[in-house]
């Protein structure tokens, strides 16, 4: 079942970001190949060009690459056994995932306190997320013009998705190493550690989507 | 047949431990297996060692397994179980007795019954019971565990399952057909017995039958029930730095008079050895080095007949060489050159004379020097399941902490099975017990390593989830403020 859902999650997330980049494409971006290209050198300069950034800036991009790293790691580690070969994670996988997912839990903390003040929700995040519900609905809109970040809404919602998350998937598989809960409990906060995972995984990937998004502009 | 032992000549050796039946009464047409002229004769005076109900269903304290297996030896086999019961004794020894001797005319082999056995009517009362006592099964079923405690059965713990109040045959049970279950995971698919799959350790500990607790395993991964057995844990000695050796009933004749007790005597039995069952979880086993001369043909190595090896060996290993205390002569590389030497020049062997024994195969070159021992599927060591005794839960491992187990110096990964072998050189060598249980030794050390880490790893997690808990907190405080405000405006 998990491993249904967990195909079948990807592939939607997967999905709706290439149906966003070919419904609504960035500025400037298209599909020729030297597009592409810029692109892609453009992404690599923001991980390793010197950038004027202040020692706290430098920092929490620091952080926030490592977290995007160990992310990674944890999510091969995590989905890779039960996508690939429909195991439990055990063994190099399961060591490779138990040290990196004190370091992410580190950078994660890190990046809520550096972020959560940056992400907090403004008076004019209102009318976009007006704007969003109607789209979602599909009620017809009268075009508005707003100011501020027009994208910035998306990046708080799955920021404050990701710190929501983030703690019951920490405690859930914190609280199975100690001596508290039986069997059937165990499994229970495994499977809570699972699902919470998947969710945080797909929230984290559509996140770093509209970072990207942002930064190409 | 493959050792060249005749039914008769198994009777003899193993007889004295089983209730009988079996190659007791077998009578076979395969050419190989008739009986040789002298046994044939001499199984006419001794008669069948039919199946003895009474040495399980006799619940009389007086029934005497001690005696039966003295019955056998003397080949006393039609006797025995008269003899063995609480109101026959045997005289006469049919081994004794001349090739013409006839059982039913004469009286050199003869039963007598206690006076008072029969009422005044001439009958007679079996104490005979469907739920067999326990003391029938210790006979057979014992065993002795070499520790360093010392090996007097007071110094072991009773099983738990029988402290508590449980006998043997509450767990495994049969029918008329004797099917009797063994209690292991899986058994049902080898077994017609219809209670096969819920009488194990699991048929009973999850719902509780019988009484069972059923068990929480607080703290303990779920992952761990795929991987282990609940024996892995629950039963056997407590794993030491080394495996102890282990005497069985069967094995070396526990319970039999005139047997030699020391702890030397052979075969030298391990345990708990750790290793991988063919339905890959980890079991408590216990474990046997093989140690034969055989023929190596075509890769494969059979057992050299034991007379070939009896008229062989004694050239080479004399009597002088055998120990009082019954433990290996010690084999030097010069023996078993000189031993391969002879059995290669017997024009009945087929193959190329090999020895066995410490997990090697050895063999000669073509000049007649010993080669460098090797490996060889017939050398690896022979492993059974364990189960019993069973040990409490506050005595399982793991219940003191994760490093009973996962640990880089902690027997169950990483203790000494002993390589037992004659060959002086080799006397010392051990193999680690990962290599039983089909993990890689650096993977253990590894995993076992990183749990020293483990307190810094749930500090950390605790402390980072506690962090974001109170951003998400104090923001949720916030956005809650907010909204207060925002009704109490709308107001």
């Amino acid at each position: 079942m998990f491993r249904t859902l967990s195909i079948i999650g990807f592939i939607v997330c997967f999905m709706g970001i290439a149906v966003c980049c070919i419904a609504s494409p960035c500025k400037g971006c298209g599909w020729r190949p030297g597009q592409i290209l810029r692109r892609l050198v453009h992404l690599f300069t923001m991980l390793f060009v010197e950038q004027r950034l202040n020692l706290i800036g430098v920092l929490r991009k620091l952080v926030y690459l490592l977290a995007l790293l160990c992310f990674v790691v944890l999510a091969v580690t995590g989905f890779g056994p039960r996508l690939f070969f429909d195991k439990t994670i055990s063994g190099y996988w399961l060591m490779l995932h138990a040290t990196f997912a004190p370091v992410f839990a580190v950078c994660l903390a890190v990046l809520v306190v550096m972020w959560a003040s940056h992400c907090r929700f403004t008076g004019s995040d209102w009318p976009w997320l007006q704007r969003l519900i109607r789209r979602v609905i599909l009620a017809k809109t009268v075009s508005e013009k707003t100011g501020g970040a027009r994208s910035g809404l998306g990046r708080k919602i799955t920021f404050w998705l990701i710190v929501v998350l983030a703690l019951p998937l920490i405690i859930s598989i914190i609280s199975s190493m100690f001596t508290l809960f039986g069997t059937y409990w165990q499994e229970l906060l495994l499977d809570t550690h699972r699902y919470i995972a998947l969710v945080l995984a797909m929230v984290i990937i559509v996140h770093t989507y509209l970072m990207i998004r942002t930064q190409m502009r | 047949m493959q050792v060249g032992l005749t039914h008769w000549q198994f009777l003899q050796l193993f007889g004295r431990h089983i209730p009988s039946g079996g190659p007791g009464e077998l009578e076979s047409n395969n050419p190989d297996e008739r009986k040789r002229g002298d046994e044939l004769v001499r199984s006419d005076i001794s008669g069948k060692l039919e199946i003895n109900c009474l040495s399980c269903h006799n619940a009389h304290p007086g029934q005497d397994h001690a005696e039966y297996a003295v019955q056998i030896a003397r080949q006393n086999y039609r006797w025995a179980a008269a003899a063995a019961c609480e109101f026959g004794s045997v005289k006469g020894i049919a081994a004794a007795q001349i090739d013409t001797y006839d059982p039913l005319m004469g009286d050199a082999i003869a039963t007598t019954y206690r006076e008072n056995t029969f009422d005044h009517l001439k009958k007679v009362f079996f104490d005979i019971v469907r739920k067999v006592p326990n003391e029938r099964c210790y006979f057979c079923h014992s065993n002795l565990d070499l520790s360093k405690d010392g090996s007097e059965k007071w110094t072991a713990d009773e099983d738990v399952l029988l402290a508590a109040g449980l006998s043997c045959v509450d767990c495994h049970r049969n029918g008329l057909d004797h099917n009797i279950i063994r209690g292991y995971e899986g058994e049902d698919a080898a077994s017609k017995n219809p209670l096969a799959a819920s009488t194990t350790c699991e048929g009973c500990h999850t719902e509780g039958r019988l009484g069972a607790p059923v068990p929480e395993h607080p703290g303990i991964p779920p992952v761990h029930f795929e991987k282990l057995t609940c024996t892995a844990c629950h039963s056997g000695p407590w794993p030491d730095q080394k495996t102890y050796r282990t005497k069985t009933s069967r094995a070396h004749a526990l319970g039999v008079h005139g047997v030699k007790k020391t702890d030397e005597m052979l075969p030298h039995i391990m345990s708990p050895v750790f290793a991988r069952q063919h339905d890959g979880k980890i079991a408590a086993h216990k474990l046997l080095w093989p140690a034969f001369w055989g023929s190596l043909k075509d890769k494969k190595v059979t057992p050299v007949s034991m007379e070939i090896v009896k008229r062989t060996a004694r050239r080479v290993i004399g009597r002088r060489m055998l120990l009082p205390s019954g433990d290996w002569p010690a084999l030097t590389a010069e023996h078993i050159t000189k031993a391969l030497t002879l059995l290669s020049s017997n024009e009945s062997m087929e193959g190329e004379p090999v020895y066995i024994c410490g997990g090697k195969l050895y063999r000669l070159d073509e000049s007649g020097k010993l080669r460098e021992p090797e490996e060889h599927p017939a050398a690896q060591p022979y492993l059974w399941p364990i189960a019993h005794n069973v040990r409490p839960a506050a005595q399982s491992l793991g219940v003191r902490r994760c490093e009973d187990c996962h640990s880089t110096d902690g027997p169950f990964f990483f203790g000494d099975v002993a390589v037992d072998t004659p060959v002086v050189s080799e006397r010392d060598s051990v193999k680690k017990m990962v290599e039983f249980e089909g993990i890689g030794a650096f993977y253990a050390w590894a995993f076992a390593f990183s749990f020293v880490f483990r307190p810094w790893l749930k500090v950390v997690a605790l402390v980072s989830a506690g962090l974001i808990g109170i951003v998400l907190l104090l923001y949720g405080l916030k956005a809650l403020a907010c909204v207060v405000k925002t009704l109490a405006e709308g107001d």
